[in-house]
């Protein structure tokens, strides 16, 4: 392939950005050529995204230059960029619920008019765009009554609207059913057919060999390998993404056929509602045995988050039983349930599973602060919470000063060792874990996951809930697919096949799949 | 981090008071007045004699409660404006105590008189935890608007069924002395409320980090998805924190009606609430910080006083003082906050660097 | 005869209500809660009589009042948008400060006078023919300036808020900073222009409480109307028209509460009667079900940063 100037959309040239503790870009060189497809690999905290943000003017660089169309520019803010023709969209939608569509896309539009608002023109404008790449969605819909692919729709059509030909998108499936991922690659194609260029952030291995012309691969703030899909395989680029074999960090946990022991957590037919009223979770049931880990695999979304919080006593339930070693424990309160011994790993730390600014003991009795050893008539018995801590803080190699400092302090790796910690000494009889290493280094990863594996060692019930297949995979003795607010199949570890739980991830049973 | 850094900067409210109390300075050079001569009149006045000394604590010891009103609410992220309407249910409730039951004796009056007052307090004040945990409503503004009520329901009562025997002015009779809270020394108007006063702020610091209620209500305040998740009831813990609260403007009636004035005059102490906010912020929202600074705004207060009974410069300066005061000490937060941000990026970078060759 | 008084003060009334509580829609559409709106009421009231008591011209007084609205709000904004600081905290701050700042300036520029200073108060300005149809003219068009130029202000508002780019980058920014920073919008700019704008007009309301009829200024004079103003922006769901509505039970119940006052129906204690907006306030907070309150309000709003 020729590559000469014509042929360049955007050039970044040794992008440098501080952050204050890291180096989030060094000296990164990239190129988005006109009418490609070029994907953007990398872990979390790769530097992906602030890469992408120094470009949509969100970030100014420290060092580098950027040059659209062969010519160097200043890009300062995001009205640059779109009036450059560079859109982004974001992983988290950057939309105003409470308005309608046509009024977030005039918001964003770099050349709306000062004075009266364009409204009429504008939808119809939205409509045209709508239909010429098979985008349509309601004008003057209010976007807080819109489905999540539809808010993903607004925000491309928000970057198309002001003119975009360079469209920037940060994990933009991390949010969407399989269905409406499919739809999304068409628009891409679609997209880039018509000259354009697309930059596709991701760290998921297929979705780059479904769609990208030209890979780029980053880790810890640099480019590590680029490629041409065709010469690309899913191993090789593991490789580049995390710097070893992926075979090597995938641990594999070897279960002993059927020597787990009685059912320890059953759930039959268990309907919840989500915030927003709908069904989420909608008749599910499944078993875990003692000493077992039940994995659920699925796109976000499909009634996960409920089912954890109905389980934990966060959400009311609407019908069915959950049965703790044959006892329906429907209805109980928070606080029983910890009494009954469920312990429940937040999928967010930051803004569930630990008070930031309360100190690393308190946090250590969040959840048993009432319990007798912690405190006898209301007050709390310091010096037992202390020696507790320092137990704890032992235990599971929590790198702190001491236990008096606040957990805002700790890095994410020693926060969630923190909830782990606690949530484990809940967790006498099950374990409901979330998202339990969302945004982690690989070392915190491993020591969660050797955290969960002596759980299960100690005979626990898990349910490990987590929308990365890998991880699932590496830990889970069986798999269940939650697709819609049920558990759809089933699969025993040694069973389980990437495509056919990817299938029904998606809904789609085995029937019709062959 | 440096011991001596430390201490600088937990000087800073400290700091910031005299910053308050220079910008108040200047203005007094608009009345031709120097500001160097009535501060130092102002210290001398205020610590001439133990009767000046004295009145100083008696001072600080309402602003001392309504400083803890603010605060308690505001370590659970509740924000309890209405210290002037709690204040006045008590007063009310320890005056009418104070005049329908003056056959007891003192040891049988004084602490019903703190039970009514503190309960009639708490229980105004719960009245807007309970709009906010039932309703979902604006606390701020129903415990604002609770305070205007309370002043409608204090005046009509002074000037209807509790007005004086004489029916001339809107004020009760004087309360009984078996009703009057004992001097601490005698001839001044320093009282063993002021005593009282201390023990509820200490009380108010071992309900917060001593108990499970106090680790409730800083959890509820610091974050409430994850209280919700620790199983905390955050709707009841509104109720409780505003009882709590109440209880303590309450008390400040108490002290007002049976230390200092013996009889409850229509509006008065008009300001007590909102200067109870102003403490309790100079005060870190902390207990201990709250009685050092209702003993800053006493001082302030006696020796103020004084200055302008004999100088030019008008009482109104006082509340300047207060004001500038906590303007300076928020911009304090302010620095410090940033200062010590600085300093954490400082630290993480130099700790990154050792630890992380690759960066 | 009675009817046309009721209503006629009804209007005055709602005037600076109106203006107060306009001015709050638009800075808390941005996030922002001008909490110090009490005292910049007084401020205004204040600096609007010095200003037309020593040039003896009511317009310049006007002007005074809105230069030192914009005067506060400037620091106001500073510690609540750029250093961000908490807003009630502040806004309490500023509310005690102004109190003894008009007392102590009153004094710097009159000293203690005998009797108390008036100046004369803004004259009405009649419409002829239409000040004569019968029960509403006298109420509708027979007012001063002030009043004219709050209903005025209405329309206007109501118009910029929902059918112009600054209307909409207002309603966005407290809905979602995000997505107004998103879009290369600076936050803190839309925020801060806000409190300047609001303040300024809060200084304008208060002038007409020492201006607008009594032509004189007390410590009292403004009574806790800041914050009647500020409660109706919340009741009227931060929507001008609903303010206008706000504004007009206010003002009627402050005119009904006068003219019982002042008659020689004494059914009712007059506390309570005083007592009414207040209430009224506590009951329509707790009653309404569904507030369209701007998501980040009260937020300050922190670049994300890693």
């Amino acid at each position: 392939m020729l590559i000469g100037h014509e042929n360049t959309a955007v050039e970044l040239i040794g992008i440098t950005k501080y952050f204050p503790g890291t180096i989030a870009n060094y000296k990164v060189n990239l190129t988005v050529r006109k009418g490609e497809v070029l994907a953007l690999l990398g872990e979390n905290g790769a530097g992906k995204s602030t890469l992408m943000k120094v470009l949509y003017g969100m970030y100014m660089p420290d060092e580098g230059e950027i040059r659209v169309d062969g010519k160097k520019v200043d890009i300062r803010s995001p009205q640059d960029a779109l009036a450059l023709g560079i859109g982004m969209i974001h992983q988290h939608f950057t939309l105003v619920p409470v308005h309608t569509v046509v009024e977030n896309v005039l918001l964003s539009a770099f050349n709306t008019p000062k004075g009266k608002l364009p409204v009429s023109e504008a939808a119809k404008e939205i409509e045209e765009i709508g239909r010429k790449y098979g985008l349509e969605v309601d004008p003057y819909a209010l976007v807080n009554q819109l489905t999540v692919g539809m808010q993903q729709r607004v925000e491309i059509l928000k970057a198309l609207y002001a003119g975009a030909r360079i469209l920037i998108m940060d994990e933009p499936t991390a949010v969407l059913t399989p269905q409406n991922a499919q739809k999304l690659f068409e628009f891409v194609q679609d997209f880039r057919q018509a000259g354009n260029s697309v930059v596709f952030i991701t760290h998921k291995l297929n979705e780059v060999m479904e769609i990208a012309d030209r890979i780029v691969v980053m880790r810890g703030g640099k480019v590590t390998g680029e490629l041409p899909r065709e010469a690309a395989s899913e191993n090789e680029l593991a490789r580049m993404m995390v710097g070893k074999d992926l075979d090597e960090i995938t641990v594999t946990n070897v279960s002993e056929g059927d020597s787990f022991g009685n059912i320890v957590l059953s759930i039959r037919n268990l309907r919840v509602k989500s915030a927003r009223g709908h069904m989420a979770v909608d008749g599910l049931s499944l078993d875990i045995r003692e000493g077992e880990i039940f994995g659920i695999a699925g796109v976000s979304g499909n009634g996960q988050e409920e089912l954890a919080e109905a389980l934990c006593g966060l959400r009311k339930i609407d019908g069915g039983e959950i049965l703790l070693e044959s006892k329906n424990i429907v209805g109980k309160k928070v606080m029983e349930i910890i009494k009954e011994g469920i312990g429940y790993i937040p999928a967010d730390r930051h803004r569930e599973g630990l008070v930031l600014d309360m100190s690393l003991e308190e946090n250590l009795i969040l959840r048993k602060f009432e319990s007798e050893s912690f405190s006898a008539r209301g007050v709390l018995i310091q010096e037992n919470i202390r020696r507790y801590a320092e137990r704890a803080i032992d235990e599971y190699a929590i790198k702190t000063p001491s236990s008096k400092v606040k957990v805002r302090g700790l890095s994410g790796g020693n926060q969630q060792k923190v909830v782990v910690a606690r949530e484990m000494d809940i967790a006498t009889t099950a374990l409901v874990a979330v998202q339990p290493t969302r945004g982690l280094d690989l070392g915190a990863i491993d020591y969660v996951h050797r955290t969960l594996l002596k759980a299960k060692a100690e005979g626990k019930a898990i349910l490990l809930i987590s929308t990365e297949l890998s991880e699932i995979l590496a830990l889970s003795d069986r798999v269940g697919v939650i697709y819609r607010g049920k558990i759809v199949k089933v699969f025993n570890r040694q069973e389980a096949k990437v495509d056919e739980i990817g299938l029904a991830m998606m809904g789609v049973s085995n029937d019709e799949a062959q | 981090m440096k011991r001596s850094k430390k201490i600088a900067l937990s000087l800073f409210p400290v700091y910031s008071v005299f910053l308050g109390l220079i910008l108040s300075g200047l203005l007094m050079l608009l009345l031709d007045a120097n500001p160097l001569f009535v501060y130092k009149k102002m210290l001398i006045f205020a610590f001439r004699d133990a009767y000046n000394i004295a009145d100083i604590f008696a001072k600080a010891t309402p602003l001392m409660l309504t400083g803890l009103a603010f605060g308690f609410a505001f370590r659970a992220s509740l924000f309890n404006i209405g210290a002037q309407g709690q204040f006045y249910m008590g007063c009310l409730a320890t005056v009418t105590c104070s005049l329908f039951m003056n056959n007891f004796p003192a040891v049988i009056l004084l602490p019903l008189c703190v039970l009514a007052s503190g309960v009639a307090g708490g229980l105004w004040g719960s009245l807007v935890g309970y709009a906010k945990a039932k309703f979902n409503a604006n606390e701020f503004l129903i415990s604002m608007m609770s305070t205007y009520v309370a002043i409608a329901i204090m005046n009509y009562l002074i000037r209807g069924p509790l007005i004086e025997s004489k029916g001339e002015y809107p004020q009760t009779d004087v309360i009984a002395q078996s009703a009057w809270i004992p001097q601490i020394i005698p001839h001044t108007r320093l009282h063993w409320g002021f005593v009282l006063a201390v023990v509820i702020a200490a009380l108010a610091y071992f309900i917060l980090w001593k108990t499970t209620l106090g680790f409730k209500i800083r959890a509820v305040g610091m974050n409430r998805d994850s209280a919700r998740y620790a199983g905390i009831n955050e709707k009841r813990i509104f109720v409780e924190v505003f009882f709590i609260s109440g209880a303590f403007a309450g008390l400040a009636g108490f002290m007002e009606v049976n230390g200092i004035q013996h009889m409850l005059v229509q509006g008065f102490n008009p300001y007590l609430g909102a200067e109870g906010i102003g403490i309790a912020i100079l005060g870190n929202a902390h207990p201990l910080g709250i009685v050092f600074a209702a003993i800053l705004f006493g001082a302030l207060k006696v020796g103020g006083n004084l200055v302008v009974q004999t100088s030019s410069i008008p009482s109104s300066i006082i509340g300047i003082m207060e004001g500038l005061v906590m303007i300076s000490v928020i911009f304090s937060y302010f620095l410090r906050e940033r200062i010590l941000i600085r300093m954490e990026k400082k630290m993480l970078q130099a700790e990154d660097r050792k630890e992380d060759p690759r960066v | 005869m009675i009817v046309e008084g009721i209503l006629k003060g009804a209007v005055m009334m709602s005037t600076p209500l109106l203006i107060g509580a306009l001015a709050e829609v638009f800075v808390e559409r941005t996030g922002v809660m001008n909490i110090a709106i009490e005292g910049i009421f007084l401020i205004g009231a204040w600096a609007g009589f010095v200003g037309a008591y020593l040039t003896k011209s009511i317009g310049v007084g006007l002007v005074c009042s809105v230069v030192a609205g914009l005067v506060t709000g400037a620091i106001y904004g500073y510690f609540t948008v750029y250093l961000k600081q908490h807003q009630i905290v502040t806004g309490t701050a500023f509310n005690i400060l102004s109190v003894g700042l008009t007392l102590y300036l009153y004094r710097v520029f009159f000293g203690v006078p005998l009797l108390p200073l008036t100046v004369e108060p803004l004259s009405s300005i009649n419409i002829p023919l239409l000040s004569k149809i019968p029960v509403l003219g006298e109420a509708l068009f027979n007012q001063n300036i002030l009043t004219y130029l709050a209903f005025l202000f209405v329309g206007v508002g109501y118009w910029v808020l929902y059918h112009t780019r600054l209307g909409l980058v207002i309603r966005s920014t407290g809905a979602n900073p995000e997505a107004v920073d998103a879009a290369g919008i600076n936050v803190e700019k839309v925020r801060y222009w806000a409190v300047l704008f609001s303040s300024a007009m809060n200084g304008l309301a208060g002038a007409f409480y020492s201006l607008g009829f009594l032509g004189l200024f007390t410590e009292n004079i403004i009574g806790g109307r800041g914050w009647i103003a500020f409660a109706i922006c919340f009741l009227g769901n931060w929507n001008p028209l609903g303010v206008l509505a706000g504004a007009l039970v206010f003002g009627l119940a402050d005119a009904v509460a006068v003219s019982i006052q002042t008659s020689a129906f004494k059914a009712i204690p007059n506390e309570f009667i005083i007592a009414l907006p207040y209430i009224l306030t506590i009951v329509a907070t707790i009653a309404r079900k569904h507030f369209n309150v701007p998501a980040y309000l009260g937020t300050p709003y922190v670049k994300e940063r890693r």
